[in-house]
């Protein structure tokens, strides 16, 4: 016999079982093939059993060694649920099942390290805006719009917006003038495809991503842009003219900016805008990370670094006061793109955010062009499970919260709201940034619902969840040729444009009821809620 | 005729009084009807004269919906203008409007016919339907419409002429016919917003043209304008409006991506700088290259456990394959590769470590290998033809010297072993109880050793001086002169110990040591065993062996001990030595006539120079056994050890000095166990005790792990018939998998019984980084 103790780790002290029929398998090694975390295995059974056929006892000895697909022991090779095996499994002979008695979590700090993970904040499932609903349809009071034949003005500026006394006009003999130059103000959709970096992403899904928010300008006129993350820009890119659908990130790590410095001068047309990343809604206080595993050689490259897990600290290095980070980053930022470009910054979403908000709002140099602010539901390529988890501030009344702090002094809009983390969780990114819209952001930014676009299986419910292993099955967040290769970027592009003519729409039959022809930035009168708590918080109306 | 002036003086009537009044005259048989309106609503719909005859209306300045749900047999005439929509509804009147008409003309039309002689506003024409109980209706306007025209249309036929409209952009205004799923729109001149996702638009044919010319003139006479005719029949000027079949209309966006990405985008895309991608795509499950695994056929990469765990490195395994493809010989013989003891020791006094992790015991019991030795003892070698001119002389005739004489002879060196004693074989022959090892067996292996070409001396002492003069001599000199200083503690009385060795040794020569009846042995290891086995054999009564610390000795030993009655006890400190026995340090006395000492021996290395390196009594060798120039050493003479670690030893030290000779460097032997999960033993069917074979039959129950038992399970497994068996020259074999086919599944690894199959990670290079 082989002994089994009881400190071993079993398949069934980890997160997913395999649910395995060998009646139905033909030991075509499909799924063993296309597993890439090695999770399963081909082995012997031994089925021995002594039966009987006669008329009485007669025992007839009977020995099969039958070959299965079994679970790999040990944590090392965890099945992480991504369902590959299914997938490809011509009779439905194997899936990866929940084991609701895991004891992963507790198993998984083994060599005194922290868990580790991509994907998404596992604790909390439920999308607060599903229980906000549009409940003030125009109907006799004033005329609905029809969402298929008016015209709808959907643009969010990305940019600082001046008040109307602080415009430098003047009268010119009946003509205006202008006197002085204005910040710069894009006005964009409001959907940002937003930071997800070279190198967290392979660089088919990063340009699957690049080349599907060209097409929606180029084809649809749907001014979507993109921001490239902290890993730096493909200098190819940045020598186009589809730079102008990009915004530049620059995080406190500055990977790759060497490369975008030394390509200003070839730069044809200026960047839709520069975002300075001072923290990340998956896992605030802590910095970005890429796991070595990640760190292929055409990312050493780009980023200018070796091959090493690749951090970039919790705070930008330089800057140890709002004051100072608005006098430094936004400076030396507007002043890289001579003042042309709009330069925003983005925070994760906290119990602070409003106080930033206003001293960013006061600031009389009138040079941030953009409040960025990142709920717990954002998503990562890797992150500490304790951060991921268990640090973070949901995002749909914060940025509420800020936009009635800008309220009160009169200054909503000049400095835009854009909001994020988990915006398009239940796949309904519409109904989610139509919501948010009227809470007070000015746009929201999207990524994990892209990515899922492209083929990521992962949710919110631990399915995968591998980003950090470079083992992704899909290609999209790995760097290994191999499995990049998987991933078809013509189909992921293409998805992601159908997603948007999709959301156009649905977003102006959410605009069409309640009249709004252009977005209704704040127009709260429009939501209702079953929930009392959430309709005080959010100065809703409640109903039921 | 009833006439009625929708206003007197000052006093407009409403809408309720007009139509009320209109009703009663109606109802009182009245036809035709004047209505000079002030802007009264829903004049002329739905009516019907109580007798079925024609109604006929003349209005003017009409308010909205004139001709309303008109029905057939109603007809009506605007003088002048009409506000919207006229004809909402109409279920199969005739409305002529002499001048234009407002927005939504013609709305929802189901039947009958409208014509508005001038222009005519926003959303004409929309939501028109066409009922097939009744007639098509029909929308005819002089000039054009305003924007959002035909929107919805779903039947009837609508004309635009665009007279009097070049100052438009369009004739249908803009956004006509979004949603229009029925019917057809004509119309003349520019028009552009035409919904291109919902509609096409179309020259006329023959069938147009006729249904154009065959009412134009009932619309222009109607209308008032027969003037028109020639200017309004240019059929070139003319289109036609068809909505997209259902089959037609595009259910999805249309996208190119690929060929966006083929010529517009980036060119070689936006990492082109840094990567080559030509954006192939390969499934989840992909050959060559693209597999994420590759198999590896690794045929005795890694050893079986009998043969890691064998000092002297036995694979038994390949005994064991030989033995199943019937090659007995072969079997028999290749032991002698290893070990010229397998009778000696493997078949009688080895502790045989080969089964203690033997996979088997998985199963049921471990392979019967150290029995298998025996078989071996008969088997005759041929003489080695090689022969090379070098000389070397072993000091000692023990397992470790014969083991390494025995290597160097068959690699054709000759080779002088010179033993003290006056016969061959150490404490094979000195000390082990002839019980264990049979005088016969030794004698055979002895033999065969000297049949190889080894010479022995015997009674051969070798001094310092002696051992100058053989370096000198000889190419080579292994010194094995094992461990024979019995080792004792000076307690007070050690001088009443007999040494184990002594006596086991004066046993062997036949002799009949005396002892007392009550013996106690100190140490019990083997020797200890022994040794209480050689005081029963002379006449002891009652032997106690007691250690300081768990009898070292195998389960064996120690049981044939006890049934003679032996008593085994620990810990036991020994303070004193008696004439009565043994105080103990807590104070107890064990009695004994006799104690015999087995604590170990240490070497007697007087005979070597000063120089040679010593730590604790032992020698210290390099790596390559060499403790000089042309100097060696193996066996206890390094540390104390087993009869198979002295003839592991031995082998490995002929290794060394044989590339000592050559002038090439000696490799230590490197040994990988195979992992256990590495083996399948669902195969192997749990044997009864009763039905074990005998050690030569024992393949039956042999695993072969590590090395292929050329069971063709994985060629027959193989899902996609990727590996198949060659035939090397050598008359070998070797599976091999051709990545063409292979997916990386890793069902060979998976089910081969003997782990010979191991997957790795795809290490093919997919060069996608530009340099």
């Amino acid at each position: 016999m082989e002994t089994v103790k009881t400190l071993d780790i079993t398949a069934n002290d980890l997160n997913w079982k395999i649910q395995y029929t060998p009646e139905h398998c033909t030991m075509c090694g499909s799924c063993v093939a296309a597993c890439t975390f090695r999770a399963i295995e081909v082995a012997v059974e031994r089925r021995a059993t002594t039966i009987s056929t006669a008329r009485q006892p007669e025992p007839i000895p009977q020995h099969k060694a039958v070959p299965v697909i079994k679970r790999v022991k040990g944590l090392a090779n965890a099945c992480v649920g991504c369902g590959m095996c299914e997938k490809v499994c011509p009779n439905q002979a194997i899936k990866p099942v929940r084991n609701e008695d895991s004891r992963a979590n507790i198993l998984a700090r083994s060599g005194g390290t922290p868990a580790k993970r991509g994907g998404r904040n596992n604790l909390i499932k439920e999308n607060t805006l599903d229980k906000i609903t549009v409940g003030r349809i125009s109907q006799m009071t004033d005329p609905a719009l029809d969402a298929e034949r008016h015209t709808f003005d959907i643009l969010a500026p990305f940019g600082r917006v001046l008040m109307p006394n602080e415009l430098p006009f003047s009268n010119n003999g009946g003509e205006l003038k202008m006197n002085a130059s204005t910040p710069p103000v894009n006005w964009i959709y409001p959907i940002i495809f937003s930071d997800m970096s070279i190198g967290a992403l392979s660089t088919r899904a990063w340009e699957a991503i690049c080349m599907a928010t060209a097409y929606l300008n180029e084809k649809h006129n749907m001014p979507v842009r993109m921001s490239s993350g902290e890993g730096g820009m493909p200098i190819q890119l940045m020598k186009s003219e589809y730079l102008k659908y990009s915004i530049i990130q620059i995080a406190s790590g500055h990977f790759g900016w060497s490369r975008i410095v030394k390509a200003l001068p070839q730069m044809k047309v200026d960047p839709a805008g520069i975002l300075i990343k001072i923290g990340q809604g998956a896992k605030p206080g802590d910095g970005g990370l890429l796991p070595a595993a990640k760190v292929a050689e055409h990312i050493q490259a780009i980023r200018g670094v070796p091959k090493a897990d690749l951090l970039s600290p919790p705070n930008h290095q330089g800057l140890y006061s709002i004051e100072e980070s608005v006098q430094k980053m936004h400076m030396s930022l507007n002043a890289a793109f001579k003042f042309r470009v709009p330069v925003a910054i983005k925070c994760s979403a906290s119990a602070t955010s409003v106080s930033v908000y206003n001293n960013l709002l006061r600031d009389p140099y009138k040079i941030c062009g953009g409040f960025f602010l990142d709920g717990i539901q954002g998503g990562t390529g890797a992150a500490n499970e304790v951060s991921l988890d268990h640090t973070g501030h949901p995002i749909v009344s914060k940025v509420r919260d800020c936009y009635l702090a800008a309220v009160k002094q009169g200054r909503q809009g000049q400095i835009p709201l854009w909001a994020g983390g988990g915006i398009g969780m239940t796949g309904n990114a519409a109904a989610d940034a139509f919501k948010m819209i009227c809470l007070g952001a000015n746009g929201v930014f999207i990524s994990k619902l892209l990515i899922q676009l492209c083929g990521c299986v992962g949710n919110e419910h631990s399915r995968c969840n591998a980003c950090n292993t470079g083992l992704c099955p899909t290609g999209i967040c790995t760097q290994d040729s191999r499995l990049v290769r998987r991933l078809d970027i013509d189909k992921a592009a293409q998805n992601i444009v159908e997603y948007m003519l999709a959301f156009d729409t649905e977003l102006r039959k959410l605009m069409a009821p309640i009249g709004n022809s252009s977005l209704p930035v704040g127009r709260s009168d429009a939501l209702v809620t079953t929930d009392k708590a959430m309709a005080d918080k959010l100065s809703i109306q409640y109903a039921c | 005729m009833f006439k009625i002036n929708g206003l007197d003086h000052n006093n407009r009537m409403s809408t309720q009084e007009l139509l009320q009044a209109i009703y009663q005259a109606l109802a009182e048989g009245e036809t035709e009807f004047y209505v000079n309106a002030a802007g009264q609503h829903d004049i002329g719909g739905p009516l019907w004269h109580p007798e079925g005859k024609k109604i006929k209306f003349v209005v003017t300045n009409p308010g909205q919906r004139v001709g309303s749900m008109c029905l057939d047999g109603t007809e009506i005439v605007v003088e002048g203008s009409a506000s919207a929509d006229v004809g909402w509804l109409n279920a199969g009147g005739r409305i002529v409007v002499r001048g234009d008409g407002g927005d939504t003309a013609g709305h929802c039309a189901a039947s009958g016919k409208i014509y508005i002689g001038g222009r005519a506003g926003t959303r004409t024409g929309s939501l028109m339907k066409d009922d097939p109980l009744y007639s098509t209706p029909e929308l005819w306007v002089l000039k054009n419409c305003g924007s959002f025209s035909f929107e919805f249309m779903s039947g009837g036929v609508a004309v635009i002429c665009g007279y009097d409209s070049d100052m438009f952009e369009s004739v249908l205004g803009d956004r006509a016919c979004i949603g229009m799923v029925g019917g057809k729109l004509y119309f003349r001149g520019k028009a552009s917003g035409i919904s291109p996702k919902d509609v096409k638009v179309l020259p006329l044919d023959q069938a147009d043209i006729t249904y154009l010319e065959s009412n134009m003139d009932d619309f222009l006479t109607s209308i008032k304008r027969p003037e028109l005719k020639s200017t309004l029949t240019c059929w070139d000027e003319w289109k036609k409006v068809l909505p997209l079949p259902y089959d037609e209309r595009p259910k999805k966006a249309n996208i190119a991506i690929e060929a966006f990405r083929t010529k517009e985008w980036v060119q070689d895309g936006v990492f082109g700088d840094v990567c080559v991608d030509d954006y192939g795509v390969v499934g989840l499950v992909a050959t060559g290259k693209y597999r994420q695994r590759v198999p590896l056929w690794e045929d005795a990469r890694y050893n079986a456990p009998c043969q890691y765990n064998c000092p002297a490195s036995i694979p038994t395994q390949l005994r064991y394959n030989l033995l199943r493809e019937g090659k007995i010989d072969e079997a028999y013989k290749l032991v002698l590769d290893y070990s010229p003891f397998p009778g000696s020791i493997c078949g009688s006094v080895c502790p045989n470590l080969c089964m203690d992790d033997c996979t088997r015991n998985l199963v049921d019991d471990s392979a019967q290998i150290g029995q298998l030795g025996t078989y071996s003892v008969d088997v005759a070698v041929q003489k080695t033809a090689k022969k090379t001119d070098k000389k070397v002389a072993v000091v000692g005739g023990g397992p470790a010297g014969l083991s390494a004489a025995w290597q160097l002879s068959r690699m054709g060196h000759a080779v002088t072993v010179l033993e003290a004693s006056p016969r061959m074989g150490g404490k094979m022959e000195q000390v082990i109880p002839r019980s264990r090892l049979s005088e016969v067996t030794l004698e055979k292996e002895l033999r065969r050793i000297e049949a190889m070409g080894v010479e022995f001396k015997t009674g051969v002492e070798v001094d310092s001086t002696k051992f100058t003069a053989l370096r000198q001599a000889y190419d080579a000199v292994v010194v094995a002169t094992g461990a024979h200083i019995p080792k004792v503690i000076p307690w007070p009385g050690h001088e009443r110990i007999v040494k184990g060795l002594d006596f086991l040794k004066a046993i062997n020569r036949g002799e009949k040591p005396a002892i007392g009846k009550r013996v106690i042995v100190i140490g019990c290891g083997n020797s200890g065993m022994d040794a209480a086995l050689g005081a029963y054999q002379v006449g002891a009564q009652e032997v106690t062996c007691i250690d300081v610390q768990a009898p070292a000795a195998f389960a064996k030993e120690i049981a044939h001990v006890e049934e003679l009655g032996g008593v085994l006890l620990w810990p036991v400190q020994t303070k004193e030595i008696i004439a009565e026995g043994i105080i103990t340090q807590d104070g107890k006395l064990i009695k004994g006539d006799t104690v015999i000492i087995t604590i170990g021996e240490s070497p007697d290395l007087s005979f070597l120079p000063e120089d040679i390196v010593r730590e604790r009594g032992y020698l210290k060798p390099k790596s390559n056994f060499s403790i000089g120039d042309n100097l060696f050493t193996a066996g206890d003479t390094i540390a104390p050890g087993r009869l198979v670690d002295a003839v592991g030893n031995g082998r490995q030290a002929a290794l060394a000095v044989d590339a000592y000779l050559a002038g090439t460097t000696y490799q230590p032997e490197k040994k990988q166990k195979i992992a256990a999960d590495k083996i399948s033993t669902a195969y192997f069917s749990k044997c009864h005790r009763c039905e074990v074979p005998a050690a030569n039959e024992d393949h039956v129950r042999c695993i072969s792990c590590g090395t292929c038992r050329d069971c063709h399970m994985c060629e027959k497994s193989c899902p996609e018939k990727a590996i198949s068996r060659e035939l090397l020259n050598d008359s070998g074999y070797q599976y091999v998998s051709d990545s063409d086919k292979c997916i990386g599944c890793g069902i060979c690894a998976g089910i081969c019984p003997c782990g010979v199959w191991t997957m790795y990670k795809n290490a093919e290079p997919i060069n996608i980084i530009k340099k």
